[in-house]
C-alpha cells in the first residue's frame, strides 16, 4: 500500500513510450537531460544554498569532450565521457577553490561569469569545437552491443540514469555529510563551530555537481548525434537553474517534476506563438513568489490535504 | 597608424565604460537601497530604450517625448515590481537567493517581452546629434559627448542627493538598519519602493543612452547586468565614483582586447577580469575609504 504511487509512476513510466509518438518520446528524453544536469544544480542550491548559473559550461564540456573524443580522434564512448568528467572536476577544482570564497549574490555572479566565459571560448577555440559549424556525426551509444539509436531506447537508457542520481542525491542527504551540508546552509557559524570545513564541502558539491553537468552533455552529444555552441549559452544555465526551483530544491525528487516542466511546458505553450517565453517567465516568477517549496512542495501539500489517510497521518504526527 | 588605433580603441571604450558605468550606478542605487543585487537591470535598460524606439518608430513621436516615456515606463515597472513583488518576499523574510532568483525571472519575462512585441531585430534611435570631432585621431561622435555630459551630471546629482538631502539619506538608513530607522519615523517600505523607482530610471538613462551606439535588441540584457555589475563591484558597489572607474576600467580592458587578442574573446575577458576582482579585492579597487553607506 505505502509503494502503490511508485509502483503507478513505474507502470505509466514503462508504458509512455509505446503510447506517445516520435516527437513527444524525443522531448521526454531532453527532459532526462535536464534533469541530470539540473540534479546538479538543485543540489549546490537546496544543500548549499550556492545559485549556480554556470553549470551549461560542465555541459559544454562533457558534450565536446564526448564530440572530439569519438569523432575526431576514433576513441571509444565511454573514454569521451570519463575525458568530459575529468576535464570538468579540473575546471571546477580550479575555478572553485576560488570563487566558493564568494558567497551570496557575488557567488552567483562569479558562475554566471564562468558560464559566459565558457560559451565565448567554445567559440573561439575552433579547432576542438568546430566554432558555429560544431562537430557533426557524434556516434550512437551502445550498451552491451545494443545500440540506442531511437528516442525510446535512450528514454529507457536516461530516466534510470536521473532517477539514480536523485536516488544517490538522497542517500547522500542522510548520511553524515549530508547533515553537515544542512548545517552549513542553515547556520554557518554553528557549522564551523561544529568543525564542519565548510570551503572544503562546499568544493566538494560543487565538483558533484560539474560531474552531473557533464555527464548529461555527453548524453546529449550521443543522442543528438551534432554539437554547437548554440547549445551551451546563457539560457541553457538558466534552463538548468530552473529546474530545482520550479520543482522544489529542498527535496531531489523535485528535480525530476523541476525537469518535466521545463522541458515540456515551453513546447506545450509555443502552440500561442512568441508569447509563450513571457509566460514561462511569468510562470518561474510566479513558482519563486507563491510556491518557495516548489512544484513538489504543492504535490505534498495538495496530497496531504486530498488524500484522506494522509491527512489522517498528518494529524496523528501533529497531534503526536 | 597603430597609434590612431590605440587612440580609437580608447576612445570607444572609454564610451562604452561609461555605459557600463550608469548601468553599475543603477545596481549600486539598488543595492544602497535595498541590499539586492537587481539581475534584471540591464533588462529594465532594454526595455526603457524599446519603449523609446516603439514611440518614435510606431508611434511617430517626438523624440524627447518618446525618451521620457522610456523611462517612465521602466520606473513605473520596477516600481510595481517592489509593491508586486519584492515586498512580498521581504514579508516572508525569504533568502538571497529568492531574490536573486525573482530577479533572474523577471529578466527573462522582461526580454521574452521585447522579443514579443519587437521581434528579433536591432532597433536605433536617432542620436542626440550627428556632429564627428576628431581628437588624436580618434573620430568622436557627439552622441559620446552627451554620455559624458549626462554621466557626470548623474554622478554628481547622487553625491549630493545621498550625502544632502533627508530623502536619500532615509533610503540609506531604511536599508542599512531597517529597525532602527523605522523608529525614527523612516517609512522603511516606501523607501525601498522610492529606491527601486530611481533604479529602474537609471536602468533607463543608461538603455537610452547606448541605443543610438548599439541597436536594442531583446537579448542584451544580461551582458549589460553583468558588466554593469563588474563595474560597480570594481569601484566597491555603494561608491558611486567607484562604479565611473570600475566602468570605464572595464571599457577599455574590453576595447583594448579587442585590438590585442580578439573582437570573440572581448566578453571573456571583461569578467574573468570581475571574477578575480571580486576574489582578491571584494571592497573595490578604491578600496573602503571611498566607499559611504554600507
Amino acid at each position: 500500500m505505502k509503494y502503490s504511487g511508485y509502483i503507478l509512476l513505474a507502470i505509466v513510466w514503462l508504458a509512455l513510450p509505446f503510447v506517445l509518438e516520435r516527437h513527444a518520446i524525443d522531448l521526454l528524453v531532453f527532459c532526462g537531460f535536464y534533469a541530470v544536469a539540473g540534479a546538479g544544480v538543485g543540489f549546490l542550491l537546496g544543500q548549499g544554498g550556492i545559485v549556480n548559473l554556470g553549470q551549461a559550461a560542465f555541459y559544454g564540456l562533457g558534450a565536446y569532450s564526448s564530440a572530439y573524443c569519438t569523432v575526431q580522434l576514433g576513441l571509444p564512448a565511454p573514454v569521451g565521457i570519463l575525458t568530459g568528467v575529468v576535464v570538468s572536476l579540473c575546471l571546477a577544482f580550479l575555478i572553485g577553490r576560488p570563487i566558493l570564497r564568494l558567497s551570496g549574490y557575488f557567488l552567483a555572479l562569479a558562475t554566471l561569469a564562468l558560464g559566459i566565459i565558457c560559451s565565448n571560448l567554445f567559440y573561439e577555440a575552433e579547432f576542438i569545437t568546430g566554432g558555429t559549424l560544431g562537430i557533426p556525426g557524434v556516434p550512437k551509444l551502445s550498451v552491451l552491443g545494443f545500440a540506442l539509436d531511437t528516442p525510446t531506447k535512450f528514454y529507457f537508457l536516461i530516466w534510470p540514469v536521473a532517477v539514480l542520481c536523485v536516488l544517490s542525491m538522497r542517500s547522500l542527504m542522510s548520511s553524515r555529510i549530508g547533515l553537515a551540508m544542512q548545517a552549513m546552509r542553515d547556520a554557518p557559524e554553528a557549522a564551523m563551530v561544529l568543525a564542519i570545513d565548510i570551503s572544503r564541502l562546499k568544493l566538494w558539491m560543487f565538483l558533484i555537481s560539474s560531474v552531473l553537468g557533464s555527464v548529461a552533455g555527453s548524453l546529449f552529444a550521443h543522442y543528438v548525434g551534432f554539437v554547437n555552441v548554440d547549445s551551451f549559452g546563457v539560457e541553457r544555465s538558466i534552463f538548468f537553474l530552473l529546474v530545482p526551483v520550479i520543482g522544489g530544491a529542498a527535496s531531489p525528487a523535485g528535480v525530476l517534476v523541476g525537469a518535466l516542466f521545463v522541458g515540456l511546458v515551453p513546447e506545450a505553450l509555443s502552440v500561442l506563438g512568441d508569447i509563450h517565453r513571457v509566460l514561462f517567465g511569468l510562470a518561474l516568477v510566479a513558482t519563486v513568489v507563491f510556491f518557495p517549496d516548489g512544484l513538489i512542495g504543492l504535490l505534498k501539500r495538495l496530497a496531504d490535504t486530498c488524500i484522506p489517510a494522509r491527512r489522517q497521518a498528518l494529524k496523528m504526527e501533529q497531534s503526536r | 597608424m597603430s597609434m590612431m588605433l590605440l587612440a580609437q580603441a580608447c576612445a570607444t571604450g572609454i564610451t562604452n565604460g561609461l555605459i557600463y558605468a550608469l548601468v553599475g550606478l543603477g545596481m549600486a542605487v539598488i543595492f544602497k537601497g535595498s541590499r539586492l543585487i537587481n539581475a534584471m537591470h540591464g533588462e529594465l535598460a532594454v526595455v526603457g530604450a524599446a519603449t523609446a524606439v516603439y514611440c518614435v518608430e510606431i508611434a511617430m513621436w517626438p523624440t524627447w517625448l518618446a525618451v521620457t516615456m522610456g523611462m517612465l515606463i521602466a520606473m513605473v515597472l520596477s516600481t510595481l515590481v517592489d509593491i508586486g513583488l519584492v515586498r512580498r518576499l521581504f514579508n516572508r523574510n525569504a533568502r538571497e537567493e529568492s531574490f536573486l532568483l525573482l530577479t533572474v525571472g523577471l529578466g527573462f519575462t522582461f526580454s521574452a517581452a521585447v522579443l514579443y512585441v519587437f521581434g528579433r531585430e536591432e532597433h536605433l534611435l536617432p542620436a542626440f546629434g550627428d556632429e564627428i570631432y576628431e581628437v588624436a585621431g580618434a573620430i568622436i561622435r557627439e552622441q559620446t559627448i552627451w554620455i559624458v555630459g549626462i554621466a557626470a551630471f548623474i554622478l554628481i546629482g547622487l553625491k549630493l542627493f545621498y550625502k544632502y538631502t533627508d530623502f536619500g539619506l532615509a533610503m540609506m538608513a531604511a536599508s542599512i538598519d531597517p529597525d532602527g530607522a523605522a523608529t525614527t519615523g523612516i517609512n522603511v517600505r516606501l523607501m525601498r519602493t522610492a529606491t527601486f523607482a530611481l533604479g529602474g530610471l537609471m536602468a533607463a538613462v543608461a538603455g537610452l543612452l547606448v541605443t543610438p551606439m548599439i541597436g536594442v535588441s531583446y537579448q542584451m540584457g544580461p551582458i549589460l547586468t553583468l558588466k554593469g555589475f563588474a563595474a560597480a563591484v570594481l569601484g566597491g558597489l555603494t561608491n558611486p565614483l567607484g562604479a565611473l572607474v570600475g566602468g570605464i576600467t572595464i571599457g577599455l580592458l574590453e576595447s583594448l582586447s579587442i585590438v590585442y587578442i580578439s573582437s570573440g574573446l572581448k566578453d571573456a575577458v571583461a569578467l574573468s577580469v570581475l571574477i578575480v576582482i571580486m576574489i582578491l579585492v571584494p571592497d573595490g579597487i578604491l578600496g573602503r575609504s571611498g566607499r559611504k553607506g554600507g
